[in-house]
């Protein structure tokens, strides 16, 4: 039982962290159409920036953070102005934008492999030690992470919510036509978009690697589950994303425990087609794009 | 108001406007006639910066719009309501207000705005918190020309707002109009089907066919059969 418990809240603490960089990912398809196939490789780049920051310059964990954020905004930035705006004109923008993304990981991962090598990193743990609970020992970290999660998430849902910008994001998201029609930027509220989903992103990359080890190619995986995760609660819905993360971290945390964890990729892929055949637009999927 | 000298517009290959002009005053109504896929929303939406206008003058009080994205057209003080509504539907009412207040010089007159909006049309206060997806078509209908007025507009673009209604609400439609008009002297650029209901309410009115006007007339003028004469 308490290895159970164990697992649960282990799921939990990673789902919660998916969630998160799911949340970057949905956001921005929902708003502009764009499947970012570099998201994971973003949040890789973020953890490999404060890795840098902490471990080789020595600098403290919030001013490596602070650093690597402002990096995802510069990427952001980057990417839209510099690529995906003009390839958005096109007829082909869809594939266009795909391949784009898709040689932007590549290119990120091979730019870390250059830069920091092919062994394991991990980003130092902000909050060292652990604590007794009934069912086993609790790290600190962990409690940190979650905690910060689910603040983060509260955080994005006010903006979202109450913020011009965060409405102006949700009516592109809901109507094109009508976001244009009431006087949107619809060019300055995609460049808007970008930025949000990379800051998250990256955050989430950051958390992740104080409790994983990365290599540069974990963006991959990083990237495949955040597909997951974003299909299965729904593409561009913001609580089915936090939803099917929490669930699939469980279901990951579950299976490592009770079958091993070599069976991990076919346990979220099996997840992911039973969830869409028996319900194609996701968990709380609801309108078609 | 607005100058319209010589547009033109195309989908793709196919030249929809030919070379349109018109004018609307300030504080008029006027009302654009014509058969179905001769161009009238082509030309409303030409106006808003919705769709590409290819040659010819569009200007707002002097000033060439022409090539204005349609944000900026809105920052003017011109508001388009398309036939489509294209409200935001998982918003509520008051969401959706609130969204057509999205400038600058909208934000700052929000409350005398709002205000106006829930005189004209009660019903949307009592929906406020309703989700748009849920309305009726009339209750859509009022909520996308509220949504309108919210961005403090001087000029409406209102593209059929009585299609699909049934004969009450579209006089409701139509009274709500004449009151935006009368009480706050906003101009109104009509496209409508029910002639009737065009020529009851507007002062001059157009006939658009083949994508040219054909005639335009004081609404004195005009009757109805004339009118749909003039169609085929």
């Amino acid at each position: 039982m308490d290895a159970f418990l164990n697992s649960l809240a282990s799921g939990l603490i990673v789902g919660s962290l998916y969630a998160i960089m799911a949340m970057g990912l949905t956001i921005l398809y929902g708003v502009s159409h764009v499947f970012n196939f570099a998201h994971g490789h973003v949040a890789v780049v973020a953890a490999y920036l404060v890795w840098f920051a902490a471990v080789r310059l020595g600098l403290a964990l919030p001013v490596g953070v602070a650093a690597a954020l402002l990096v995802m905004v510069v990427l952001a930035l980057a990417t839209y102005w510099g690529a995906i705006r003009g390839l958005l004109r096109r007829s082909e923008w869809g594939f266009g934008t795909l391949l784009f993304t898709l040689g932007l990981a590549i290119l990120a991962e091979y730019a870390l492999l250059e830069l920091f090598g092919p062994r394991v990193k991990s980003v130092p743990a902000v909050l060292p030690g652990s604590v007794r609970l009934w069912f086993g020992r609790l790290a600190l970290n962990d409690l940190f992470l979650i905690t910060a999660s689910v603040v983060l998430m509260v955080l994005v849902g006010a903006f979202l919510k109450r913020t011009l910008t965060g409405q102006a994001m949700r009516a592109v998201a809901q109507s094109l036509p009508g976001a244009q029609v009431v006087g949107i930027d619809i060019d300055r509220i995609y460049g808007a978009t970008f930025i949000f989903a990379f800051v998250m992103t990256g955050l989430s990359g950051v958390l992740l690697g104080t409790k994983t080890y990365m290599t540069p190619h974990i963006g991959w995986e990083w990237m495949i589950k955040g597909f997951v995760i974003v299909a299965f609660g729904g593409l561009g819905s913001v609580p089915g994303a936090i939803v099917a993360a929490f669930l699939l971290g469980v279901v990951e945390a579950l299976v490592t425990l009770y079958l091993g964890a070599i069976w991990i990729w076919p346990a979220w892929l099996v997840t992911f087609i039973v969830a869409l055949w028996l319900r194609p637009q996701g968990i709380l999927g609801g309108r078609s794009t | 108001m607005l100058r319209i000298r010589d547009v033109t517009s195309s989908y793709g290959d196919i030249q929809i406007l030919r070379g349109v002009s018109l004018d609307v005053g300030d504080g008029e109504i006027v009302a654009l006639l014509g058969p179905n896929g001769h161009g009238k929303s082509t030309l409303l939406k030409a106006i808003a910066g919705v769709h590409p206008a290819t040659g010819g003058s569009i200007e707002l009080d002097g000033e060439e719009i022409r090539t204005e994205p349609p944000h900026r057209i809105v920052e003017r003080g011109v508001a388009y309501i398309p036939e489509e509504r294209f409200l935001f539907p998982e918003m509520t009412v008051f969401e959706n207000l609130r969204l057509g207040a999205y400038t600058r010089r909208a934000r700052e007159r929000f409350d005398e705005n709002l205000a106006f909006v829930y005189e004209i049309f009660p019903r949307l206060r009592e929906r406020r918190d309703q989700a748009c997806q849920s309305l009726s078509g009339g209750e859509s209908r009022m909520v996308a020309i509220a949504r309108g007025l919210m961005s403090g507009a001087r000029l409406l673009l209102v593209d059929e707002p009585s299609i699909g209604l049934a004969p009450a609400l579209k006089k409701d439609v139509y009274e709500a109009i004449r009151s935006i008009n009368q009480q706050a002297g906003i101009s109104v650029l009509l496209v409508e089907q029910e002639i009737e209901y065009a020529l009851r309410l507007a002062s001059r009115a157009y006939l658009l066919k083949k994508g040219a006007i054909l005639f335009e007339r004081p609404v004195s003028e005009l009757d109805v059969a004339h009118v749909k004469e003039a169609y085929f």
